[in-house]
């Protein structure tokens, strides 16, 4: 009897498609021969094929709009600050200000950045707007958790920045007096 | 026959994996969306006047206001309409592509089978352009006019990529016969009912490492700067497509789909992938009752 439903169930375990939720459905633009993979279409004038360019980033890993993508995009997730933040301020101001990083600019006002976005609050005085670390350690993570219409993007559960990177993010923060 | 603790711990564990099976075969996977504005059964580019309400700034495109278009802080509200002919006339690289597709037209059609293939009526190019998005039926899916372009060049033995620049040259060409006739698709039923709807589905996906849709910044941003960059209302957009991009290329709809993809960081799709494709029928049907009006420039 045990037998019977053990082998029955490694039967079940076995049928599930091994890599289904990996797999990268087959109409991405990517190439994985090249640097980045991810490619995109430069029409080349007067020609009939289109030639391609590499993307500063490998995209596939996060879910496309592919109908056979089967990969779930990453639930909102409630996070604890173990311990004190220990953040490199300076480290946090260059993610911060990095287009291909934190990207933070592109929607906030931040020191030093006449052109800053304007799709979230201006951030130049949070430092003083009394938040503890813990709270905006989880906003720059995961802000859904807070607000799940939010379109910041969710930094720590989508794994864009490191755990130490988001201490970073955040000591910069708490410096912006 | 009595079931002891650990047949009964394992027999939960099978019904665990058979859940997880039960998912990867039917159930849909975890996606979020930005909430749906209201587009009714069958869209058309003035209903943005109940939306980011800029309608009225860019309804004609011969009577914009010169300065609105000059100021830095109104100027979206145009939604880019001062790069269109008849407002903006000059000589760009755009005329150029027509010209291209011109030649290239000449000689895939000289047998007169390019025309047909396309559906033109008796080789008459005038209002071609307004069958498209459409469902084929050669083709067994709904397809955009390049999608075709493409398929029947191969037809006549020349390879004319979806995407391209000759591609997309004799796509100017070919639109440029709709100039100002407003585009007009029926997306109340059948074939391209499904693909508004599911075209309509995907704009509103969130994907990428950001978690964006489409409609992330062109609803939700939309007249909201991105450090310079400002997204307008994805209402009227389609009527001005091919265009010429003046920082590099002339460029396709689908060419545009992949670059606002990966700025937004979002792996792109395939050119003419059916996803891009049903995007193309949502967007066209919220262009529906907008003039065509090539060749154009967008920044
Ligand atoms: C796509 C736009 C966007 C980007 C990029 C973005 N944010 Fe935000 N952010 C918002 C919006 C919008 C809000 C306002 C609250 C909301 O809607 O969730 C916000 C709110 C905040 C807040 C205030 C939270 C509170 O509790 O009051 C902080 C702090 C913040 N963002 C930090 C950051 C940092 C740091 C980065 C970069 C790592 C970043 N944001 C990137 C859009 C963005
Ligand atoms: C990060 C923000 C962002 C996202 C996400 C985004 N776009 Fe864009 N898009 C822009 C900006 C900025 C422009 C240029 C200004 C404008 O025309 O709105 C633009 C332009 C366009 C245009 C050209 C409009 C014209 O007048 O010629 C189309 C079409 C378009 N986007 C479609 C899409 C589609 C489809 C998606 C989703 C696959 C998408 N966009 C996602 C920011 C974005």
């Amino acid at each position: 009897m045990r037998k019977q439903l053990l082998g029955l169930c490694l039967a079940l375990v076995g049928a599930t498609p091994a890599m289904a939720n990996d797999a990268l459905p087959s109409n991405l633009l990517y190439d994985a021969s090249r640097p980045n993979k991810t490619i995109w279409p430069l029409p080349a004038k007067n020609m009939g094929e289109l030639k391609w360019n590499d993307h500063r980033q490998d995209l596939s890993r996060w879910p496309t709009l592919s109908y056979e993508d089967k990969r779930p995009t990453a639930k909102p997730r409630k996070v604890e600050l173990q311990g004190p933040l220990n953040g490199d301020a300076e480290n946090g101001k260059k993610i911060a200000m990095n287009t291909q990083r934190g990207n933070c600019w592109a929607c906030h006002v931040l020191p030093g950045d006449p052109q800053g976005g304007t799709g979230g609050p201006p951030l130049m005085n949070v430092g003083s707007w009394g938040y503890t670390d813990a709270h905006l350690y989880q906003q720059v993570f995961d802000r859904r958790v807070a607000n799940p219409d939010t379109f910041m993007p969710p930094y720590g559960s989508n794994g864009v920045l490191t755990e130490q990177e988001i201490r970073d993010v955040v000591a910069y923060l708490q410096s912006l007096k | 026959m009595k079931l002891t603790p650990v047949a009964l711990l394992l027999s939960g564990l099978c019904a665990v994996s058979l859940a997880a099976h039960a998912q990867q075969a039917g159930e849909p996977v975890y996606r979020e969306y930005t909430g749906y504005i209201d587009y009714g059964k069958s869209p058309k580019a003035s209903d943005d006047a109940r939306h980011t309400g800029t309608w009225e700034h860019w309804k004609d495109r011969a009577k914009l206001d010169e300065k609105r278009v000059a100021s830095a802080e109104d100027q979206w509200t145009t939604n880019w309409k001062f790069m269109d002919p008849p407002f903006d006339g000059s000589l760009h690289g755009g005329h150029e592509a027509q010209d291209r597709g011109e030649e290239l037209y000449k000689q895939l059609n000289a047998n007169g089978r390019f025309a047909t293939c396309l559906g033109a009526k008796r080789g008459d190019l005038k209002s071609l352009r307004l069958q498209y998005p459409q469902y084929n039926r050669t083709l067994k899916r709904v397809v955009g006019m390049e999608q075709m372009i493409e398929h029947c060049a191969q037809q006549q033995g020349m390879k004319l990529e979806n995407g391209s620049y000759d591609n997309t040259a004799v796509s100017v060409y070919i639109t440029a016969f709709s100039n100002g006739m407003p585009l007009k698709i029926d997306v109340t039923r059948g074939p391209l009912k499904d693909s508004f709807e599911r075209g309509k589905k995907l704009f509103h996906t969130k994907a990428g490492w950001t978690n964006f849709s489409c409609a992330t910044c062109h609803v939700s941003i939309v007249g909201r700067s991105l450090r310079g960059q400002t997204p307008t209302t994805h209402y009227g957009d389609i009527a001005h497509w091919p265009t010429y991009r003046t920082k590099d290329e002339l460029q396709s709809l689908h060419v545009r789909f992949a670059e606002c993809n990966r700025n937004a960081g979002v792996q792109p799709l395939k050119i003419g992938s059916q996803e891009y494709t049903d995007i193309e029928v949502f967007m066209t049907a919220l262009s529906n009752d907008y003039p065509v009006a090539v060749p154009s420039a967008r920044d």
